[in-house]
């Protein structure tokens, strides 16, 4: 399952959402400022709070929007 | 694969505040417009938390605001495209070519309305600290820093916005700025008012120091000519904006600064290329005078297209 880390209010978190949606790609929001849980998977995985973060295995990720990047992790 | 090509009446590159008002003017006319945006749908505006000088809107998010804009712009036929980077551009021909991830597009005109993007800090230090110290987006990143110590760097508009919403993360937040402030007397005030605030005027942060993350910066009181270090978890960088010129740039004439060369017209040195919003070169830089530059620009690309096609030349 594809998860996104992401905040409430953030332009490029809002940005990769609608790419996915744009690309009927299934995917899990977690939002870091709602679940401390959230935010500590996410420090784990990347090793700092930047959202978004998308990742398909809690492994492989890309921060922010990056279509080419994204398109890679997703097999798109 | 060779990309396909498609003919459109007009492209506008980028989503702002100029480019969205064009598209809206333009699906009016029934022109076969595409708005194309390789960042942020609704420019720089949607970071700001609080837009209070919009004429007839007293007091609106700028990402709601944007979104209103953009749907707007839609309802008339427009189509905005923000997943299709724009690769390429050649306009100084009769028939313009954009070309695309995906497409090249074929037009007679084309809006430039791709405004600015936020200058970096000065500093040789601030490329190797970005995303771990120091940041561009108060909205995105400033939620790491709460009950931390935070600077926000810029004196305008902006930088007061940015401090405004990074005091209620920060236990302690610095407004640093080289001269004096240049925001509007409203912002000052509310600027003055926060609690956990201290401002500190002609003063410049001259060095940034720290491991894998910030954790102090360097200032130089320009006054005294006191030289001393702040302890800092982040800086937000508000010292301005450049143009954001990567894909037409020497095609059209523009300052030296970046900004295309264009009067109240619009109309810029290459006929069919218009530009408005913020990256013309003009005195004033404002949601409305945005505004204004979309609608003459929109109108005027509308009237050289038609006499592209009274003309047999489209």
């Amino acid at each position: 399952m594809v998860k996104v880390y992401s905040i409430t209010k953030c332009p490029w978190c809002d940005k990769v959402k609608k790419y996915l949606k744009s690309r009927q790609v299934e995917f899990e929001e977690h939002n870091i400022e709602h679940s401390e849980a959230d935010k500590a998977e996410c420090l784990r995985i990347s090793g700092d709070l930047t959202v978004p973060v998308t990742t398909v295995n809690g492994r492989d990720f890309v921060v922010s929007f990056d279509k080419e990047k994204l398109d890679a992790l997703l097999g798109l | 694969m060779a990309k396909k090509k498609i003919r459109k009446d007009l492209i506008i590159i980028g989503s702002g505040m100029a480019g969205l008002t064009a598209a809206l003017y333009a699906g009016r006319m029934k022109l076969d417009v595409l708005v194309l945006e390789n960042g942020i749908v609704g420019g720089q505006i949607v970071n700001s938390v609080r837009v209070e000088n919009y004429p007839g809107v007293p007091d609106v998010e700028g990402s709601a605001l944007m979104a209103a804009l953009q749907e707007q712009a839609e309802s008339f036929g427009a189509v905005v495209d923000e997943f299709d980077a724009i690769q390429h551009t050649q306009l100084q021909t009769e028939h313009k070519l954009i070309e695309t991830d995906s497409a090249v597009y074929e037009v007679p005109a084309v809006i430039i309305a791709a405004g600015m993007k936020h200058r970096p800090l000065p500093l040789a230090e601030a490329a190797r600290y970005e995303g771990r110290g120091i940041h561009y987006c108060e909205l995105c990143d400033g939620h790491q820093y709460q009950g931390k110590t935070i600077a926000v760097a810029g004196g305008g508009n902006s930088a007061a916005g940015a401090a405004i919403f990074l005091s209620k993360y920060a236990q302690k937040l610095y407004v640093i700025h080289r001269s004096q402030l240049r925001a509007d007397k409203v912002a000052q005030k509310r600027l003055y008012e926060l609690p956990n605030t201290e401002i500190l005027l002609n003063t410049e942060i001259t060095g940034l120091y720290g491991g894998e993350i910030l954790e102090k910066a360097e200032l130089w009181n320009k006054e005294t000519d006191e030289r001393y270090s702040l302890p800092l978890d982040a800086v937000f960088v508000n010292i301005g904006s450049t143009p954001n010129d990567e894909v037409f740039k020497g095609q059209v004439a523009a300052d030296s600064y970046g900004h295309i060369i264009a009067g109240e017209d619009c109309r810029t040195d290459v006929a069919g290329v218009f530009a408005a919003g913020d990256i013309r070169t003009k005195e004033i830089r404002q949601l409305t005078t945005a505004a204004a530059d979309g609608t003459t620009a929109a109108l005027l690309a509308d009237k050289y297209i038609r006499c592209m096609k009274e003309e047999g030349k489209w």
